[in-house]
């Protein structure tokens, strides 16, 4: 009996780190092989070298890619921010018809599959003459970031004690001086979130930049572009480079929303 | 998909809102009419940006999308042409049928390596556990290209797996792991796995284990247990993640592209050869909202499941 119940708990122990390898392997196979000195893709590297981040930060094209992947987030992002916050006070302080409604179309695109707003926003774009052109790309992305934004908000609004802006209507605030005094001023660490993980999306997007960015590079179209080509070590290091960066936006965005609380809640 | 946690209001707020409660609790009532009007135009204003966005940048160009599948690209006509044609090329539905089979087979994956994933999770100390969790959270935040591009490096011909097997002896020739479909099945699975795990995590952690002891207690084996108690309470959650990873395969773009090395068409590469190299809007049109259709409906099914579970 207790050795059946040992064996099925070594059984279980084997296959849930199995499975957890299996999933962290990308992960840990990448970084190694930033620093190989070898021009072909073997693992273990053969010898270690900084060459491949040197042909990185000295190729044009990366460094363009680079600072336009920067801008875009940065500008997409900010955008849905603000376009997202303010629609998530609505959605979660007013009451009127069509709020739900209203609530399934904010997060449509994130249900709808990329390649669908793709397919729409080429069509559309090219129609409008904004196809290919930067401004185009900045609304594509904030529409694939904004519905992140209104479901963080609104989890933090909710979370918000009412009573306080209650308060404040009774002292005479209006709305607007609610919110921009009381409310948002309390809820910087979940608009901080909000905006982290808006721009991580739209710095790792490739489907709908692939369809209307046109000949503005960022850094996932190159690499994406590399890939189907022709496999070059220089992605490796590209990737680890990605890797550092979007596991700092998430320290720093559990950071700022308090320690640990990603992981005891919120699934 | 893993949120972070609402903001509380610290020590000094839960104060002032102590003290002045009861003054809210009476001022509400007084001019309640004249503001509430007021609050509407205040709320509409607030909501316009986002509005706009999402109307024009969103809305219309989906809703664009559906009238070209509809409409003679020349006279503007309504027609179901498209559709017809759509219908009659066997190329594009056998296209159809792989995406759907493909995704079948990495929902069937992520059913098989998450839920013991999960269910291991659960097991252990809360201190480990928190590891564990925090390591699948930590795959979800690499970018999907380069998870996709890390199995070329340990599946390729000089790469992790075939050097591995060569030296052991087990090969005498490099195999070939991609390219086909089943370097694809490994990179969506490996991608689309955190969808699954987190969420069963959840359910499983809400399994009362009072109802375990029970059955316990009655004399029930630890494999009827699990088969007759634990299982049945998590199927509701595992059923929809399920849904959601097989929604997800369905327009999965990135991974088939780069793993099947253009060897394996697949529904999202099939759109991007549409638009991109014939410039056949009308056919990536019809294609958009066939699989918008089967989406949102798989979709609703999702909720359903969700809510009657929540």
């Amino acid at each position: 009996m207790t050795a059946r119940r040992f064996l099925s708990d070594l059984s279980l122990t084997v296959c849930g780190l199995a499975v957890l390898v299996f999933l962290l392997l990308p992960v840990l196979v990448v970084a190694p092989m930033s620093f190989s000195d070898a021009k072909s893709l073997e693992f273990p590297p053969p010898g270690f070298s900084l060459r491949w981040y040197q042909s990185l930060f000295g190729s044009d094209i990366w460094v363009e890619a680079g600072i336009n992947s920067l801008v875009l987030a940065t500008i997409s992002s900010t955008i849905a921010l603000v376009c997202g916050t303010l629609a998530a006070y609505v959605l979660t302080r007013g009451a009127f018809r069509g709020r739900r409604l209203l609530e399934a179309n904010f997060m449509a695109p994130m249900i709808v599959p990329a390649i669908i707003t793709a397919v729409a926003h080429y069509i559309a774009f090219a129609r409008l003459g904004i196809l290919g052109t930067f401004h185009g790309l900045v609304l594509g992305h904030t529409i694939l970031a904004v519905p992140y934004v209104v479901l963080i908000m609104q989890a933090a609004i909710r979370g918000f004690d009412i009573r306080i802006e209650q308060v404040a209507a009774t002292l005479g605030a209006s709305r607007l001086t609610i919110l921009a005094r009381v409310v948002l001023p309390n809820l910087w660490p979940s608009a901080a979130a909000a905006w982290i993980f808006a721009f991580v999306l739209s710095f790792d997007e490739v489907v709908v930049t692939l369809f209307i960015s046109g000949a503005h590079l960022t850094i996932p179209k190159r690499m994406f572009a590399e890939l189907i080509i022709q496999v070059n070590p220089t992605i490796t290091a590209v990737a680890t480079l990605l890797i550092a960066f979007n596991l700092l936006a998430l320290a720093v965005l559990l950071l700022v929303s308090r320690r640990g609380r990603l992981f005891e809640r919120g699934y | 998909m893993t949120l972070p946690g609402s903001y509380e209001s610290g020590p000094v707020a839960s104060q002032t809102v102590a003290a002045a409660h009861d003054v809210a609790a009476e001022a509400t009532a007084v001019p309640a009419r004249r503001r509430a009007s007021l609050r509407q135009w205040e709320l509409f204003f607030l909501l316009l940006p986002m509005l706009l966005l999402i109307v024009l940048i969103f809305d219309l160009p989906i809703l664009n999308a559906a009238y070209w599948s509809i409409s003679d690209p020349k006279t503007g006509a309504l027609t179901l042409g498209h559709f017809r044609d759509f219908l009659d090329s066997t190329a594009y539905l056998r296209i159809i049928w792989r995406t759907f089979f493909l995704s079948l087979e990495v929902t069937a994956a992520t059913i098989l390596l998450g839920y013991p994933l999960a269910y291991w999770a659960t097991k252990l100390p809360p201190r480990w556990r928190i590891v564990v969790l925090g390591l699948v959270v930590t795959t979800f935040w690499v970018s999907i290209l380069v998870r996709t591009y890390a199995w070329i490096v340990i599946l390729g011909s000089a790469g992790l797996i075939n050097r591995l097997l060569m030296w052991a002896g087990v090969v005498s020739r490099p195999i070939e792991f991609l390219y086909n479909e089943f370097g694809i099945l490994v990179g969506m699975t490996n991608v689309l796995l955190p969808f699954l795990v987190l969420p069963l995590f959840a359910a499983m952690m809400r399994v009362d284990m009072r109802l375990l002891q029970v059955a316990e207690t009655l004399g029930a084996s630890r494999f009827r247990i699990f088969w007759q108690v634990f299982f049945p309470l998590t199927l509701p959650t595992l059923a929809a993640s399920a849904i959601l990873v097989f929604i997800l395969s369905l327009g999965f773009y990135i991974t088939p592209a780069v793993l099947g090395g253009g060897r394996v068409p697949l529904v999202a590469n099939m759109m991007d050869l549409l638009i991109n190299r014939f410039a056949r809007w009308e056919t990536a049109a019809v294609v958009s909202v066939v699989l918008m259709v089967v989406t949102l409906s798989l979709y609703a099914v999702y909720q359903w499941l969700r809510e009657k579970n929540a």
